[in-house]
C-alpha cells in the first residue's frame, strides 16, 4: 500500500484528521528542523523556529491552497521565522545575546572548516546556501520562499560560493 | 572549484544534527493543537464571533458618532450574554494565550494548557507565544514559566503598574510607582540588563512597535514619546496631544495611535469623536476604539476567567463566578477590554 501524498494528508488534516496531520508532521519535521538549525546555528533556536513554523502552518492549513506543494510552503515559513528571529537578535548585537550561539554548530562529522565558513556568511547569503544545499530547493523555489527575484537568489548564491571558495583557499594556504 | 565546493556543501549540510525526539513530540502536540483552530469548520464559531461583531457595530452606529479618519473603525461592544458553562478553547492562529488582571488577581490561560488563577498582581503581560507571563508581584517584576514556577524575579523598587513585552520577546518595558514618581524602565526578557528610561512618566501601558525597535509611552507632561531602543534616544511624537491616555502601535508597520479624551491622533490625522473614548486598539490594520457610552465603563467581574474563544480579530473570554459571562476584546499586543457586563472590572487584558 502506497504512502498517501502530501496533498492527500493535507486534505485529510484540513478535515480534522489528526492522524493525517501527525503523518504530515513526521514526514517534514526533520527537514524543517534541520533547515532551521542550518540558518540559526543553534539547537534551541531551531527547536523554537521549527515548532513555531509547524504551528503556524497547521493553523493556516485551512487557507492553504491544496494544489500547491506543502513542503516549499512549510520551508518558506521556517526560513522566514528563522530570519525574523535572527534579525531581531542582530539588532541587539551591541549587547550580548540572550543565549550564546553555539561555538561551533553541532555537526557530527563533516567538514568543520567549511561549516565554519558557512556560518560566517552574512545572513542573507547563508540562508540561500542553506535552502539550496541543506533543503535542496531550486533557486526558483528559494526565490518564491524569500520573495526575491530569481536573479537575486542566483547572485547571492554565486557570491556566497565565491566567498566560501576564497575562505577555504585562505585556510588552505595557512 | 565551485562544483567541488557544491558537492562538499551537499555532504556537509546533510550531516546536520538530528532534532531531539522530545522536541519533536512537543512540537507535534503544539502543531496538532493549532490544527484545532476553526479554519476548516468555522461556520458555527464564526457565527458567534459575527454576532459579537454585529452587536459591536450596531452599538457603534448608535453611540460612536463619527471619526473622520480614513480607515478608522468605530467599535464598541455591548453587553453580551452567553449561556453558562465552560466552552471549548478555540484560538486563532498566532494567539497563544490570554492574561487578565481581574480585581487585582491574575488569570492566565494558554493554548499549551497553562492555567494560573488567583495570583495577586499589580500588572501582568504575556510574552510572545505566551511562553511566559511577566507580573508585578509586591515590589518585584517576576516572570513565570508555563508551569507556574518563577523563571526570574527582579526587584523593581516599587509597585509595577503596567508591563509591555516586546513582540520579539527580547525586552520588556514597564512602569514602576516609586515613593515619588512613576519611572519607566526596560529589562531584557531573561530578567537582566534592567535600565531606567524615563524617571517621570504617566501610568500608561507602553506600546511596542511591531519591529520591537521602539516603543511609545506617555511622559509626565502627558505627551506621547517614542523611545528608540537601538539608538537609546527618545522623541516626542509630533502632533501629540497634551493629555494622552493611551498609546497603541499598529500590529504591523509603524503607525501609532494616540488617545486623548475624544481625540485620536494617527500620524498627521487628528479625529475628534462626539463622545469620550476610553480605549483604543488595532484590529489588524484598522483602529478600534471603545466609548464610555458603549458599555465600556469598568465594572466588576466576580470570578476568574475560565476559558476563552477567539477567531479573527475578536476574542471572548468566559468568566467564571456565580454567572459565567463573556468579555470581548480585540487581539493584538494590547487588547482593550470592550464589553463589560454589569458589575465587572477587568483591569488589564493581554492576548498573545
Amino acid at each position: 500500500m502506497r504512502d498517501p501524498s502530501d496533498r492527500e494528508l493535507v486534505r485529510e488534516a484540513r478535515r480534522g484528521d489528526r492522524e493525517a496531520a501527525a503523518a504530515l508532521f513526521r514526514r517534514h519535521w526533520r527537514d524543517a528542523w534541520r533547515a532551521a538549525y542550518a540558518v540559526t546555528g543553534r539547537r534551541a533556536l531551531a527547536d523554537d523556529v521549527a515548532a513555531d513554523a509547524f504551528e503556524r502552518a497547521f493553523a493556516a492549513l485551512g487557507r492553504f491552497d491544496e494544489r500547491r506543494p506543502f513542503r516549499p510552503w512549510l520551508q518558506r515559513i521556517v526560513a522566514n521565522r528563522a530570519l525574523d528571529l535572527l534579525r531581531a537578535e542582530r539588532r541587539l548585537s551591541y549587547e550580548e545575546p540572550l543565549e550564546p550561539a553555539d561555538a561551533r554548530p553541532d555537526h557530527r562529522g563533516g567538514d568543520r572548516s567549511l561549516l565554519a565558513s558557512v556560518a560566517d556568511l552574512s545572513l542573507e547569503r547563508r540562508v540561500v546556501v542553506v535552502l539550496r544545499y541543506g533543503v535542496g530547493m531550486t533557486p526558483k523555489e528559494i526565490a518564491a520562499t524569500l520573495d526575491l527575484p530569481v536573479g537575486t537568489v542566483n547572485s547571492r548564491l554565486a557570491r556566497a560560493l565565491e566567498e566560501l571558495r576564497e575562505s577555504l583557499e585562505v585556510e588552505h594556504v595557512e | 572549484m565551485s562544483s567541488e565546493l557544491e558537492r562538499r556543501l551537499d555532504d556537509l549540510l546533510l550531516e546536520a544534527p538530528e532534532p531531539e525526539t522530545d522536541v519533536g513530540e512537543r512540537a507535534l502536540a503544539r502543531a496538532l493543537r493549532a490544527l484545532e483552530l476553526p479554519v476548516v469548520r468555522p461556520r458555527r464559531r464564526l457565527r458567534v464571533v459575527a454576532a459579537l461583531v454585529a452587536a459591536a457595530l450596531a452599538l457603534l452606529a448608535l453611540a460612536a458618532g463619527s471619526l473622520a479618519a480614513a480607515g478608522a473603525l468605530h467599535v464598541s461592544f455591548g453587553q453580551v450574554r452567553e449561556h453558562a458553562g465552560p466552552r471549548t478553547l478555540i484560538l486563532p492562529g498566532g494567539t497563544a494565550g490570554i492574561a487578565a488582571v481581574v480585581n487585582g488577581r491574575l488569570s492566565v490561560v494558554t493554548r499549551s494548557g497553562f492555567r494560573l488563577q488567583g495570583l495577586p498582581v499589580s500588572a501582568a503581560a504575556l510574552s510572545p507565544h505566551a511562553l511566559y507571563v511577566a507580573a508585578g508581584i509586591g515590589t518585584s517584576l517576576v516572570a513565570l514559566k508555563p508551569d507556574g514556577r518563577r523563571a526570574w524575579s527582579h526587584p523593581a523598587g516599587g509597585t509595577v503598574v503596567t508591563i509591555a513585552w516586546a513582540p520579539d520577546g527580547l525586552r520588556i518595558a514597564y512602569v514602576v510607582r516609586t515613593a515619588r514618581r512613576l519611572v519607566l524602565r526596560t529589562i531584557w526578557g531573561n530578567g537582566t540588563h534592567d535600565a531606567a528610561i524615563d524617571r517621570s512618566v504617566r501610568a500608561v501601558r507602553p506600546s511596542w512597535r511591531a519591529d520591537s525597535l521602539a516603543f511609545a509611552y506617555v511622559a509626565a507632561g502627558g505627551r506621547a514619546v517614542v523611545y528608540d531602543v537601538g539608538h537609546r534616544s527618545r522623541s516626542v511624537v509630533p502632533n501629540s496631544p497634551a493629555g494622552v491616555s493611551e498609546v497603541a502601535f499598529a500590529p504591523a508597520g509603524k503607525r501609532l495611535a494616540l488617545l486623548d479624551g475624544r481625540t485620536i491622533v494617527v500620524g498627521k490625522t487628528r479625529s475628534r469623536a462626539r463622545i469620550r473614548l476610553v480605549g483604543i486598539g488595532w484590529v489588524g490594520g484598522e483602529l478600534a476604539f471603545v466609548s464610555r457610552g458603549g458599555q465600556a465603563e469598568p465594572v466588576r467581574i466576580p470570578g476568574p476567567i475560565v476559558s476563552f474563544v477567539a477567531s479573527g480579530s475578536t476574542f471572548a473570554a468566559v468568566v467564571g463566578g456565580e454567572e459565567p459571562r463573556v468579555v470581548a476584546g480585540t487581539t493584538g499586543n494590547v487588547a482593550t477590554v470592550l464589553a463589560l457586563p454589569r458589575g465587572a472590572r477587568v483591569e488589564a487584558v493581554a492576548v498573545r
